[in-house]
């Protein structure tokens, strides 16, 4: 034990010394520490004096011999030194060791005297806890009984409680229902629940039936609660939880609601024709100055917000009801278009246009607000791709409607009016019609591209193609409508759905006229503006590798209606012609010419044909320019030897009896220049008369060619042209050729005649001058 | 030439001077023939094989008119008479027999009454001095004004058809007995005043008359109308040689027009015909599509219009588009002094055409230049 005690002592501190002292203790106390001694080796072990192995003579030998004197002395008071301390330590560590002796033999000593007399203790606190717990056993066995019954007291108290609630239920229910608590009155019938579904049937009959007519009552309110309007959203979600709770049939509700918002949705519905009602009549020009949204969008919006407010309360309360009200949206929407597209057929402004648009874009942004998973913007935005394209389209088609009727208009009334301004109103009403109808759409589209409405925005590249291609197609509609209208197509392969004139009317010679220049008019003015304002303002910047395809190429256009104009300008030559042909036809056939009776007149097909021609110059006068090239006016005395000098000329071949006269034409012909009676037809005043004169003139003579006369059938024939040519130099201005033809014609006749011998100069003058006395008479 | 000069006068001479003149100045490459007379009516003699040949006749209301026998000569340079003949009135219409080379018939007038026959141009007649033609057959139950006298185009056949202002005659010509009987007769009816005719080279008994207001087709068996097309003032009428049911007609003032016959209704194509009168229209007996046309404008046309299944779609939309479609227009002979009335292919040489202007001007051209465009 007090070795034990040494070594823990010996643990604490570790400087040097200590563990020295430590080592030496160890090895005394453990002797076999180093019994494996090691051979000493000269110089580590002269140092390990505390070893075993330690050998002092040795280590002296070693000692001198290595050591001078000088360190041996410093070895030896070292050493001595040593010695001292070790002596010291030993003797302090002696008496330590026995001063712990002492006290461990004391503590020994008094334990032994305290321990004597515990043991009777011990045994009197084990007898007083088994009395104390026989007697909490005996406590214990008595109170049992009473409590027991006291449980079971508890227990009916809680039942009567409950019996209680149940008898009270009715009351509390109406309660609840008198004070709206309806959340109350649910969880409470909820509660009795299970007693009515157990004792239901017996007990609790009366209790029952009269909870569940409460709780009839509060469905029915709740009911009212959620279809009514004026309840916050809140209020009805709650509701339908708690029909929901109730376990009533909440789908047949939903279809209800569902089917309430429906009818809110005509309700919208209606409400917005009555509003494209009152759009209509803002478009009429006594109303136009008011701005179209500030009457009517705000009732619109205002029904819209309920709309879009319903649809959100409806989500809350039937959260899963997307894919109907989704649907119930897009009908909306579909609808929307719909009512614009009915308008659009009929015709609105741009800014009416755009005003519905933008409601209706207003309408889809609150939607999408509610319902943004209706993905409404896409879907209007397609809805509203197509009702775009329409309205252009359709503004395309009011414009060449407009045209047409400006057209039109004349050839409803053309003999109401002063005939000899119907054509040129005609021509300038649809000039007008045209240049103003094309900048109104331009301005009207300008407007749709620069507004920024959300849904135009992004049609915007559409828009710029569709007016492109939009003017394109006009065009070529216009260049058809254009040929249909002046009877040259054949109406039965067109459509006639939009022509008004039926095709079998007779088309108005003028009109053809005012189309020709028409079309001049487009190719010269009209189609380099349109396409300078487009180049200004659709050039299609986004319009991208279709744009070829669509673009307006006004080159192409101006050459259609090039052509047009030519192909019109001939039409109408060709009608006029055609009439007088008629009547030339006419006369030709009637008469036995063989047995003509001598000439007293000249014919009244003369007369006719001069009307025609006056017709014909009132038309081309309202018409066409005057033409550049104006000869001056050759005068009326040169006319009359003109003729004289025909006539002197008509003799000399009639004495030689026709012999020669084939060879005389001939040579005549040979030395003549070539009379280029057919030139192109300029659109100019003379140019359009001189035609139509030259190719009448042709006809006659070659009526007159199919035909044989007798002298006085040649008669006829030469006064005819005799008044002719003079009164032709009174109509229009006398070409060479017209002459050349009028040559002709008696040239023909003679040719054409058994015995021509021409009326004497001094009769047919005559003839002539109480012919012009007449008509002249006539004309005043 | 020899033939030729023995009946030409001084003035004859002149004329063929100014013609060749003439020929000069235009520096175009037909070759021309001089008339006596002014005249109307040339044809193709398609019976003869070895030779191209054409017979024309003339009008002349007071002098003695002639039937001139041509033929282009070996080298195709230039036209010789081969035959002259003369005739006792003006000759309106003259018409080749299709299967006898000697064979044709006239229609002519004295200035007061018509007349129709059917002439023989009797055997060696380049040895006799002054051939006289011998009158097979006189076709006289007409009354009116007679129009044309009709053969069957595409081979023998003994049956004549004639058109007067009133009537349709169908005639069975004996040639050997040198008779014409009348076979049948139809009127056309109140105010249908017939103006010609065409005879489908087809259909051996469908024949087409122009009137007034339409043209009328017949069926020769029963001699009744079958089918017609309503449009006024049509003025001749030619069947396509080559396709079935294709009549082209040409019109006073609006020009040529195409049709199908089965589909009458509607033109097939339009073609803007001449300036002034469109008078005769005449297609090609080889080449499809091939017309051409003569004018009171004096001009001669030459189309290529074929009326193929294809073009019927776009042949409405001809007014749209002009640029589109290439100009059907392929050639205009512009170098006649008047009115060409006359107008007959060659079928033996069917790039060869002869027109005869009212001046007497018989011009033969070529289109082979315009035929390798196809």
């Amino acid at each position: 034990m007090v070795e034990r005690e040494k070594t823990r002592t010996d643990d604490v501190p570790l400087d040097d010394k200590a563990k020295r002292m430590r080592d030496l203790l160890s090895s005394f106390y453990n002797p076999d520490h180093s019994s494996a001694p090691k051979p000493p080796s000269d110089y580590e072990n002269l140092d390990a004096i505390n070893s075993t192995s330690f050998d002092p003579d040795h280590y002296m030998n070693v000692l001198v011999q290595k050591s001078n004197l000088e360190g041996l002395l410093r070895r030896h008071v070292e050493m001595a030194a040593e010695i001292k301390n070790l002596d010291t330590d030993l003797q302090m560590l002696v008496y330590e060791n026995y001063n712990k002796f002492i006290s461990a033999t004391d503590a020994i000593k008094w334990m032994k005297s305290n321990i004597v007399g515990m043991q009777a203790d011990m045994e009197q606190l084990l007898d007083k806890i088994m009395s104390v717990q026989s007697r909490s056993d005996g406590v214990n066995t008595s109170l049992f009984e009473k409590r027991e019954h006291i449980e079971k007291l508890h227990r009916t108290r809680n039942l009567l409680r409950k019996v209680q609630f149940i008898y009270d239920l009715p009351a509390r229910l109406s309660k609840c229902i008198k004070s709206e608590a309806y959340a109350d009155a649910v969880k409470f019938y909820i509660g009795a629940m299970p007693i009515f579904k157990a004792y239901g049937d017996s007990s609790f009959q009366d209790c029952k039936g009269a909870s569940e007519e409460a709780i009839v009552t509060v469905v029915k309110n709740l009911q009212a609660k959620l279809f009514s309007d004026s309840e916050s959203i809140q209020a009805r979600a709650e509701a339908a939880v708690l029909l929901k709770q109730l376990d009533f049939p909440v789908h047949s509700l939903q279809a209800k609601l569902l089917e309430k918002l429906e009818q809110s949705l005509g309700d919208l519905q209606l409400k917005t024709v009555r509003i494209e009602n009152i759009l209509r009549e803002s478009n009429d020009p006594s109303k136009q100055g008011k701005p179209f949204e500030s009457i009517p969008s705000t009732g619109h919006e205002v029904s819209v917000h309920g709309f879009a407010e319903a649809i959100r309360a409806y989500r809350v309360i039937f959260p899963d009801s997307e894919s109907q009200l989704i649907k119930l949206a897009q009908n909306l929407v579909i609808k929307h278009f719909e009512m614009i597209k009915q308008c659009v057929k009929r015709r609105i402004s741009s800014a009416n246009f755009l005003g519905a648009l933008r409601t209706i874009w207003t309408d889809v942004l609150l939607m999408d607000e509610v319902l943004s998973e209706a993905s409404l913007a896409d879907f209007s935005l397609e809805a509203g791709q197509v009702t775009v394209k329409k309205y252009v389209a359709s503004t395309f088609t009011y414009l060449l409607q407009d045209i047409s009727d400006a057209l039109l208009k004349v050839k409803v009334s053309p003999k109401e009016e002063a005939e000899e301004h119907a054509l040129k109103l005609a021509l300038e009403a649809s000039k007008k019609a045209v240049l103003q109808g094309s900048m109104d759409l331009l301005l009207d589209f300008r407007q749709l591209l620069d507004d920024d409405l959300g849904l135009l925005v992004k049609l915007r590249e559409f828009i710029v193609d569709w007016v492109q291609k939009g003017f394109q197609d006009f065009f070529r509609a216009l260049d058809d409508r254009f040929l249909l209208l002046s009877g040259r197509k054949n109406p039965s392969s067109q459509d006639q759905g939009l022509s008004e004139g039926a095709p079998g009317e007779k088309v108005l010679v003028g009109i053809v006229l005012v189309l020709a220049q028409l079309s001049v008019f487009f190719e010269q003015t009209t189609i380099p503006r349109i396409s300078e304002e487009i180049a200004a303002s659709f050039s299609g910047d986004g319009a991208r590798g279709y744009e070829n395809e669509h673009a307006f190429a006004s080159g192409e256009i101006r050459q259609i209606f090039r052509s047009a104009a030519e192909k019109l300008l001939h039409h109408y030559i060709n009608m006029r012609t055609q009439r007088v042909s008629t009547l030339l036809r006419k006369r030709f056939t009637t008469p036995n010419w063989v047995k003509h009776k001598e000439p007293r007149e000249v014919h009244m097909f003369v007369d006719l044909f001069v009307q025609e021609l006056r017709a014909v110059q009132s038309e081309v006068k309202q018409i066409l320019p005057v033409g550049l090239m104006r000869k001056h006016h050759r005068s009326d005395s040169n006319g009359s030897t003109n003729s004289s000098r025909s006539n002197a000329l008509l003799d000399d071949r009639m004495t030689q009896k026709g012999r020669s006269q084939l060879l005389e034409t001939h040579l005549a012909k040979l030395f003549k220049q070539k009379v280029e009676i057919f030139t192109k037809v300029e659109s100019t005043q003379e140019s359009v008369e001189t035609t139509i004169v030259k190719l009448c003139l042709k006809s006659l003579q070659e009526f007159v060619r199919l035909k044989t006369f007798n002298r006085s059938g040649f008669q006829q024939i030469q006064l005819d042209v005799q008044f002719l040519r003079t009164i032709l130099r009174e109509i229009i201005e006398v070409e060479d050729a017209i002459d050349f033809l009028l040559d002709e014609v008696i040239v023909a006749a003679s040719e054409r005649c058994f015995d021509p011998v021409p009326l004497e100069p001094p009769i047919l003058d005559k003839l002539v001058q109480v012919k012009l006395a007449r008509s002249k008479e006539q004309s005043k | 030439m020899v033939s030729f000069h023995r009946f030409v006068s001084i003035k004859k001479k002149v004329k063929s001077w100014s013609s060749g003149a003439a020929t000069m100045q235009g520096g175009y490459s037909g070759i021309g023939y001089g008339l006596k007379y002014q005249s109307r009516c040339i044809s193709d003699v398609k019976a003869d094989t070895d030779h191209t040949s054409f017979i024309t006749g003339t009008l002349s209301l007071r002098e003695e008119n002639e039937v001139h026998l041509i033929r282009i000569s070996s080298g195709g340079t230039e036209l010789i008479c081969e035959g002259l003949f003369s005739h006792p009135n003006e000759i309106w219409d003259l018409a080749s027999c299709p299967f006898d080379q000697r064979i044709f018939s006239t229609v002519f007038s004295n200035g007061e009454s018509y007349g129709a026959a059917i002439w023989q141009i009797p055997e060696l007649y380049g040895q006799l001095n002054s051939p006289q033609l011998e009158r097979i057959a006189s076709l006289d139950e007409h009354v009116g004004k007679i129009n044309c006298v009709l053969w069957w185009p595409s081979g023998r056949h003994d049956k004549l058809i004639s058109i007067d202002d009133e009537n349709l005659f169908l005639w069975t010509l004996d040639c050997s007995k040198k008779a014409a009987k009348v076979q049948s007769k139809q009127s056309s009816g109140m105010l249908h005043y017939l103006s010609g005719g065409a005879w489908d080279p087809h259909d051996i008994n469908a024949v087409a008359t122009t009137c007034e207001s339409s043209v009328q087709f017949w069926d020769l068996r029963t001699m009744k109308k079958t089918n017609a097309i309503e449009r006024a003032h049509i003025r001749n009428a030619n069947y396509d040689m080559k396709n079935n049911h294709i009549l082209v007609t040409a019109e006073d003032e609006s020009g040529i027009h195409i049709w199908d016959i089965r589909k009458p209704k509607i033109p097939v194509k339009e073609l803007p015909g001449h300036t002034h009168w469109t008078w005769t229209v005449t297609c090609n007996p080889e080449y499809d599509g091939l017309i051409l046309s003569a004018g009171t404008d004096s001009t001669v046309n030459l189309w290529m219009a074929p009326a193929s299944a294809e073009d019927e779609a776009t042949s409405e939309s001809i007014a749209e588009s002009p640029t589109q479609q290439a100009d059907p227009l392929l050639n205009s002979y512009s170098d006649y002094e008047d009115s060409v009335y006359g107008l007959a292919w060659s079928s033996r040489e069917p790039w060869i055409f002869a027109s005869l202007s009212y001046d007497g001007r018989v011009v033969v051209e070529s289109v082979k230049p315009f035929l390798s465009r196809k």
